[in-house]
């Protein structure tokens, strides 16, 4: 380690680190503080403020009638994406590990990360008009199956709306979880295996009892960024419904768009950022605090 | 007795067979002509079948049989007209029902994906630097608040796009950003480069002190010791750091989709999605092939680079 020899040096170091910290303070520390800052008044964009308080906060979580419908939409969502991508990724991913021969888990672990070259607006748009669309794919299966009574627009229908969204990515084998989890997998010990064989633990009893316990961590991981890409998320839903039909697919994030870009009310738009940003923050903390990863069980024990 | 697989490459190949079906379709629907799609949205390619039965007629010298639709339109009518006989023209007519899509997508995207590539190579070109130099600095050098600095920038990563969102576009409204090519890469780079500076600093602290010691004995000064011994090691963290960012860029649809309304610097993301709100969106061969156009850079990043591009993607996911 080098330590400082001289103030030339010490302002060399200070200019070298400048320019990143020049942007940071622009586009990243500025916003956040604007963002609370603003939260406390009422304003259009170019219009004069008024210091509201904490008015934009109580109207939204109290008066605002899409608040409670937004939040269990986005609940419902979340806890949907959660069960999948916990569930069918680990799966795959212990089925793939299971195979004898490396050039066969290989092939399998890239055919499953094709999909994450195509854009994220493209898939979303490719579900919505070939697979959920009135001409698409499901109906065509209804119709030729004879179960023309149930073809419907999925999307436009306010009864499968939310659940035709979650069903977005059906098998839901996403390559990126299928990585984490093999990677799990790889690394539980030789040793655990053989215990565990002479045990007579095998097939389905020693995925349970054996692999998802040491999978922890990466379950752990997994959820956290579910939960926190499940908050922040309305883009999908932005390129799909718009929130509609009526307010069935509606989600905070969303709402937060609306008010700032289509009914200019910043101050609002801002004070539902912080909200969000409140739970994102509360999932992080209790997350830190009492969820504890295996690793840090096992040394414990 | 010798274990058997079936089962599992069973599920397997299920699995793989229903996750890339919808891209099967996509292939197909953008080499078909709306007549073809609107009949039947997943039928198999018209033309092909074509392209072989006509290629089997010619071989077997029946080429008089051959016999095709062509739809052309005068003024307001659409008129079909049966033609025959000629092998040449018959696959010129083919080809041309293939490509029709893709030529008409490709003059609504070039602009677009022009855009998107020049946007996220510069990005990851500034991030490598930024990131490398910053956490270089990091690594090996201590200096008054060094230790605070680097905290500072590392808890931008607790700081989530939804609470900056709104505030953000104020902000580069009020720099006079919008519509530029700076409101996607200023942005981009400063929340790009934390989890590089994060990265690569402690890849720098791992580094051998001999390493350090022969170079400054050779002469190297704190420049040199950068660019000619850090950076050359460095190359496979960067490569995973460049590719990582260019999937994000490429991603990237709300923040270009709000600040880049000109136009003239849509990216590939906003690009699609206006498409589809626009009249383009009923002509689907178009969009399908314009989905299809949108996938072929990162796939080609993919096939030439199949290891950082999959741990640039895992790494992205850590980041979010």
């Amino acid at each position: 380690m080098q330590h400082l020899k001289s103030i030339r040096t010490g302002a060399a170091c200070y200019l070298s680190v400048l320019p990143s910290l020049a942007l940071l303070a622009v586009f990243s520390f500025l916003p956040m503080f604007m963002a609370f800052y603003n939260s406390f008044f009422e304003y259009e964009v170019g219009g004069a403020r008024t210091w509201v308080g904490f008015d934009n906060y109580l109207d939204y979580i109290i008066s605002d009638p899409t608040t409670a419908i937004s939040f269990l939409n986005m609940a419902i969502l979340t806890a949907i994406t959660i069960a999948v991508r916990l569930s069918v990724p680990l799966i795959v991913a212990k089925l793939i590990h299971s195979l004898p021969h490396e050039r066969h888990r290989y092939l399998y672990r890239l055919a499953f990360l094709i999909p994450s070259v195509v854009p994220g607006v493209a898939i979303q748009l490719i579900w919505g008009l070939l697979i959920l669309g009135e001409t698409g794919l499901v109906n065509s299966i209804l119709e030729s199956i004879g179960a023309g009574e149930f073809v419907r627009g999925w999307l436009s229908d306010p009864d499968t709306a939310l659940l035709a969204l979650a069903c977005i990515g059906f098998p839901w084998i996403t390559g990126f979880e299928v990585l984490i989890f093999y990677a799990g997998l790889s690394n539980i010990p030789e040793s655990v295996h053989e215990a565990a064989a002479l045990d007579a633990a095998v097939g389905v009893k020693k995925f349970l009892l054996i692999d998802i316990p040491l999978v922890l961590s990466q379950i752990k991981l997994i959820f956290m960024l579910v939960i926190i890409g499940g908050i922040q998320s309305f883009e999908f839903i932005f390129i799909l419904t718009q929130g509609g039909p009526g307010f069935e697919t509606y989600v905070p994030g969303l709402w937060m768009y609306d008010n700032a870009f289509s009914f200019q009310k910043m101050g609002y738009a801002s004070s539902i950022g912080v909200v969000l940003f409140v739970i994102i923050m509360f999932f992080t903390v209790i997350n830190m605090r009492y969820f504890r990863s295996a690793e840090e069980l096992q040394e414990a024990s | 007795m010798k274990k058997t697989y079936y089962i599992q490459h069973a599920i397997l190949i299920t699995g793989v067979i229903l996750t890339l079906a919808p891209f099967y379709f996509v292939i197909s629907n953008s080499i078909r002509s709306n007549n073809e799609i609107f009949r039947s949205p997943f039928a198999f390619p018209q033309s092909i079948k074509d392209v072989f039965s006509f290629t089997v007629l010619k071989l077997t010298g029946r080429e008089n049989e051959i016999s095709y639709t062509v739809r052309t339109t005068d003024g307001e009518a659409v008129l079909f007209e049966t033609r025959s006989g000629n092998y040449a023209e018959a696959m010129s007519h083919q080809w041309h029902t293939m490509t029709d899509g893709f030529v008409y997508a490709w003059e609504v995207l070039r602009q677009y994906m022009v855009n998107t590539l020049f946007v996220s190579l510069t990005t990851a070109l500034g991030v490598m630097i930024l990131g490398s130099v910053t956490a270089y600095i990091f690594a090996r050098y201590r200096f008054p608040g060094s230790g605070i600095l680097f905290y500072v920038v590392i808890s931008v990563m607790m700081i989530p796009g939804i609470l900056t969102l709104v505030p953000s576009v104020q902000l580069v409204t009020g720099l006079g950003l919008r519509n530029s090519y700076l409101v996607l890469i200023l942005p981009y780079i400063a929340s790009g480069q934390v989890f590089a500076i994060f990265v690569l600093r402690s890849f720098f602290k791992g580094l051998s002190e001999d390493l350090f010691d022969a170079a400054r004995i050779d002469g190297a000064n704190h420049f040199r010791l950068y660019w000619s011994v850090v950076l050359p090691l460095s190359r496979p963290s960067l490569a995973v750091i460049a590719i990582m960012n260019i999937l994000g860029t490429w991603n990237a649809f709300m923040w270009p989709f709000i600040v880049n309304s000109d136009q003239q610097y849509h990216v590939i993301a906003s690009g699609l999605y206006i498409m589809s709100t626009s009249q383009v969106a009923t002509n689907y061969s178009a969009m399908y092939s314009a989905y299809l156009i949108s996938s072929i850079p990162l796939l080609l990043l993919f096939v030439y680079a199949t290891k950082p591009f999959i741990q640039g993607l895992s790494s992205g996911a850590f980041k979010a």
